[in-house]
């Protein structure tokens, strides 16, 4: 409701623009130019030194360490933290970003922190105890009920109204598309849900899950990996899935967990992001998820925390030989612009596996696939800071944000979490948008040439989709250009012998840990590769 | 001041007595005027006295003391009126321009300005004293200007019948025709405008205003011009001080960054209301606030430091002050607009008995969950008066969460209050109030009591042991609802209002911002 000091700024506002108007004849506004911000990205000019390493200047000293860590992501972090406390804190960890944590990057400005990639972790299935174990020592899980359940900390677990959902201009609550559904789309959206129930609790002949999180620890049976070879749309079409709204919200489900849609992605991993969600607790449900301003970032950072060992941020990895006692790594400090000579017993590899590739490139017997092999959308993610959202009818600001059939994902509110009452005041909201609409490697190059100047009309545009009027309303915007958003689990990628064969370690010295290697990017896959990765490291050195 | 000390004009050259044509009807014009002006003179007698009952309250008192003000103002006036020299019509017009203008938008400006000044009420009165002392050098500037035109003794008849008749219209059409057609701001701008064209008449009509009559028909056009802007922007804000809203009239409205406070009065009762929701009214609020602070405080007779949330109004802090042996009062309230209100404001702090200004009260404007987060003091008590949970901002200062950080700010045999909404209007939500409380460890005690403003009005004690009695202390004297009886008598719930299963209100589920939206969706809609 407009105040009266507010309608007595606008009635003045209005005056004294009416009585300029005459004297400022063809003086067209622009309708964007109140919003600051800027275009920001991993660093790849740095990261593109690696394809020549000529430019680099030869190492003016060496250093030594047990195992070196090439890759400060979710993956490697967790290796770090595991050898730390498990009888092995000699490691150097290496990363090319200012900050560690990879895509689970985070920004903060006046108004909140906020994410620059990943930002959620649903409630865990309790037999993960490996997660339940560093979620406890962070401080998210609290203990556990009589019953056996763990109990979260109530200011991680994502406060409600958690997702809203924007048909025709109306916003309902949550995600499964319910307005204006015949009663037929109704039956098909209740026959795909009981088939998830009945999936989730699916075993196969090995008594394993038929999906499980981490998803190594899936069933092999070939009743539930034969899903592998097809992708979701075909399985869809197959089992008489044909419901627009339905085909919607599976589509959407595929571009938010893998930035591929579900033409893309096989129906085995389409199905794992619903029937995997087995997570239990005391005082949530396995809906529910954890989630915090800065996203992810706050996991990425407690990784960081549980252990002491040396990190060097703004350092790239330009170089990997074996030697007589192990590996010998050229890395270079972006600050100093000097480059070392690390010697290491160990390496492991926590980069994506084009980077692995090319480090790899002197090194035979690796069974990494060449760059390219894998599908990796590029993705935009804007962090906007915004005084208002011009609301329509229906639920009020949750979580997560969505409108049917829009191009990006929706929005995210970082403020969600905030237990403040609402002063009006600046909120930040994070747009995601994975870029589907071409190959990869095009979409990639496309959004590496568009500028700011070019983004930022879409963005607002796309906004605009979900609140009309809102422009005026936007201080400012930020966007980030990831190039290799996330792993696709593309037909036959997670049940193939190539992803087995990829993470295996090269003469036990050269170890891989990154969601690349499970096939699918989730904080738990991450989490779960860094602690496979120094499993095999620690036996290596018995 | 210049202008005063202009020379006078040659007036007799210009205006040669005797000369027949129009200048005979002009002692007529200026009767008319008299007649106008006399019943402008009485109109802003009247919006004084009426705006003063309406923001102010005490009918009586207000229209009384403005009359008198106003007469006596009107006599100083008259009494002035005798240092004006030189040319009366000069002065007579210049008059007329500034009755125009302090007696057009003395309603405008008292309206406006009630929630901003600190002290209305000598706004109200230098007001009222401008306006009539202008006012009443009024008749007697006009009966020397006609003096030489009749008889004394047909001039003063003259002079008198119509200014007496100029009032008996006035008296008339204010409360008849004014007040419901155009409303006091309109009508206060319309009489002001009249003034203007009275000055405007003469000036047009008597040829020896012919040297400054330019200047001063561009002042009056100006003055015009203001008064028509105001009364076109007036028609708008009247919109928006909400008098449609409500069914009483608002005497006061403001929006701070988290609510918008209306306060309305009609003859029995001041109200408050935030964000259109009543949070009290001034004829029941003792029992709310009596049934708030007195079972937990009877039973806390050792108390020392008590925490009040929310509560700016400082009608809890009034029932607290009745306890001597209380050493400090801490008040969080989120709204510095509220607090402020409430410790300035001349009206409620009649109603509060300036509790927010007791030396052992200590008002903190803070966002209360943010605050309790990191305060590290404990206290004995602690009294809870949120705004019902219609929103899941203020859900969550109903969660579990809250309540525990809450309860660990108690001392060794603390306890706690929370107001609860309606246990028979929102029957869930009250029972869900009191399931989180115990969910969090607190044994609790849910009563409830009428309250003719709200209806059926709930309240959940708890505290860390099960020793609370409703007879435990004597309570304090004068108190007009709370006896051990009616505490007895609050603690039965019959069975339209008796417990109901309800989930644990926690941040990630906010069930009773769904329960309050399901409890009271029938009464909206």
């Amino acid at each position: 409701m407009p105040t009266r000091r507010s309608f007595l700024a606008q009635g003045g506002a209005a005056l004294t623009g009416a009585l300029l108007l005459p004297v400022l004849p063809g003086c067209a506004p622009a309708p964007l130019a109140h919003i600051k911000g800027q275009l920001l990205g991993q660093d790849a000019a740095t990261g593109h030194l690696l394809r020549d390493p000529g430019k680099i200047p030869a190492p003016t000293r060496t250093i030594q360490t047990e195992v070196l860590i090439i890759g400060g992501g979710v993956a490697g972090l967790s290796a770090r933290r595991w050898l730390h406390r498990n009888g092995q804190p000699n490691t150097l960890l290496v990363e090319l970003a200012a900050e560690i944590g990879g895509n689970a990057a985070a920004g903060r400005n006046a108004a909140s922190a906020y994410p620059w990639g990943a930002h959620y972790l649903p409630v865990p299935d309790v037999r993960n105890t490996e997660l339940l174990d560093f979620l406890q020592e962070a401080g998210t899980l609290t203990g556990y009920a009589a019953d056996g359940r763990p109990i979260y900390n109530e200011y991680h677990l994502c406060h409600d109204p958690e997702e809203r959902l924007n048909i025709q201009g109306h916003w309902q609550e949550g995600l499964v598309p319910g307005l204006g559904l015949s009663a037929a789309d109704q039956a098909q959206f209740a026959r795909f849900f009981k088939l998830v129930e009945t999936l989730k609790v699916a075993k196969g002949h090995d008594g394993r899950d038929a999906f499980r999180i981490p998803l190594d620890q899936s069933s092999a049976d070939a009743e539930y990996q034969q899903l592998d070879s097809i992708s979701l749309a075909d399985y869809l079409a197959c089992e008489g899935f044909t419901a627009p709204a339905l085909l919607w919200y599976l589509n959407y489900g595929c571009r938010d967990d893998y930035g591929a849609t579900a033409a893309q992605v096989s129906a085995w991993a389409g199905l794992h992001y619903f029937a995997s969600r087995k997570g239990l607790a005391h005082n949530a449900t396995g809906s529910d998820v954890l989630t915090w301003p800065e996203g992810n970032h706050f996991l990425a950072d407690n990784l960081r925390r549980q252990a002491s060992a040396p990190i060097q941020t703004r350092t790239l990895a330009y170089d990997l030989r074996e030697t007589a006692s192990g590996v010998e790594v050229l890395t270079y400090d972006v600050a100093t612009r000097q480059s070392t000579r690390v010697q290491a017993r160990q390496v492991l590899l926590a980069t994506p596996q084009h980077i692995a590739h090319r480090l790899l490139a002197a090194v035979p017997g690796h069974a990494l696939p060449p760059p390219g092999t894998l599908h990796h959308a590029p993705w935009l993610i804007a962090n906007l800071t915004v005084t208002g959202l011009p609301q329509g009818p229906g639920r009020p600001l949750s979580w997560d944000n969505v409108r049917y059939g829009s191009a990006s994902l929706g929005y995210v509110n970082a403020t969600q979490q905030s237990v403040k009452q609402d002063d009006g005041g600046p909120k930040v909201i994070t747009m995601y948008w994975p870029l589907t609409d071409e190959a990869p490697a095009p979409a990639r190059r496309r959004a590496y040439q568009t500028a700011y100047a070019d983004w930022l009309p879409r963005v607002v545009a796309e906004l605009e989709t979900y609140h009309p009027g809102v422009t005026p309303y936007i201080q400012q915007a930020d966007l980030w250009v990831w190039g290799h958003g996330m792993v696709a689990p593309t037909p036959g990628l997670l049940w193939g012998a190539a992803r087995q064969a990829a993470m295996q370690p090269v003469r036990n010295r050269i170890f891989f840990a990154h969601t690349d290697f499970s096939g699918i990017s989730f904080f738990e896959e991450g989490f779960y590769q860094g602690i496979r990765a120094a499993q095999e490291i620690l036996v290596v050195n018995g | 001041m210049a202008e005063l000390l202009d020379a006078p004009a040659p007036e007799a050259a210009t205006a040669p007595a005797g000369t027949g044509g129009p200048e005979a009807r002009l002692p007529g014009l200026l009767l008319a005027a008299v007649a106008v002006i006399a019943t402008c003179g009485l109109i802003y007698e009247l919006i004084a006295g009426t705006l003063a009952s309406y923001l102010l309250g005490d009918s009586v008192t207000q229209f009384s003391t403005i009359i008198g003000a106003y007469l006596f103002a009107m006599g100083i006036g008259s009494w002035l009126s005798k240092f004006l020299e030189g040319s009366l019509l000069r002065w007579f017009i210049r008059l007329e321009i500034l009755v125009g203008i302090v007696g057009g938008c003395m309603a405008p400006l008292l309206f406006v300005s009630f929630e901003y000044v600190a002290s209305f009420r000598l706004l109200l009165y230098t007001l009222v004293g401008l306006t009539g002392v202008l006012v009443g050098l009024e008749i007697p500037l006009l009966m020397r200007i006609l003096e030489n035109r009749y008889p004394f003794k047909d001039l003063v008849a003259r002079v008198f019948t119509v200014d007496y008749i100029g009032a008996l219209l006035a008296s008339l059409i204010f409360p008849l025709v004014l007040v419901p057609q155009l409303g006091l701001i309109r009508t206060s701008l319309v009489f002001g405008a009249l003034n203007l064209a009275v000055a405007a008449v003469v000036l047009a009509r008597f040829p020896e205003t012919r040297p400054y009559r330019r200047r001063f028909g561009v002042g009056i056009a100006a003055a015009l011009l203001g008064l028509s802007a105001l009364f076109v922007f007036a028609n708008k804000l009247l919109a928006y001080t909400e008098t449609l809203a409500f069914q009483d009239q608002v005497i006061y409205s403001k929006s701070t960054p988290y609510q918008r406070i209306v306060i309305t009065r009609n003859p029995r009762e001041l109200r408050l209301f935030l964000n259109g929701n009543l949070q009290f009214s001034s004829a029941d609020e003792y029992r709310y606030h009596e049934a708030l602070v007195h079972p937990l405080m009877q039973a806390l007779p050792l108390a020392r430091r008590v925490l009040v949330m929310g509560g700016g109004d400082g009608l809890a802090v009034r029932e607290l002050l009745k306890y001597p042996h209380l050493q400090s009062i801490r008040l969080v309230d989120l709204d510095a607009g509220m607090t402020e209100l409430f410790k300035h404001n001349e009206l409620l702090l009649a109603l509060n008995k300036g509790s927010l200004n007791n030396a052992k009260v200590q008002v903190i404007n803070a966002d209360a969950y943010q605050w309790i987060r990191q305060d590290t003091a404990r206290y004995d008590a602690v009294i809870v008066d949120f705004p019902d949970p219609g929103n899941y901002s203020i859900g969550k200062l109903y969660s579990a969460a809250f309540y525990t950080a809450l309860a660990k700010r108690l001392a060794p045999g603390g306890r706690l209050v929370v107001q609860s909404t309606s246990p028979f209007l929102a029957r869930q939500s009250f029972w869900c109030v009191a399931h989180t409380l115990a969910a969090v460890g607190l044994h609790t005690i849910p009563y409830h009591l009428y309250v003719p403003s709200f209806g059926e009005w709930g309240y959940v004690l708890a505290g860390p042991d099960t020793h609370w009695r409703g007879d435990l202390s004597p309570l304090p004297p004068g108190l007009r609802y709370i006896t051990p009886a009616t505490i007895h008598d609050m603690l039965r719930f019959p069975p339209d209002m008796s417990e109901v299963p309800t989930e644990v209100n926690q941040l990630n589920n906010q069930v009773l911002v769904r329960y309050f939206e399901e409890d009271w969706g029938p009464y909206v809609h």
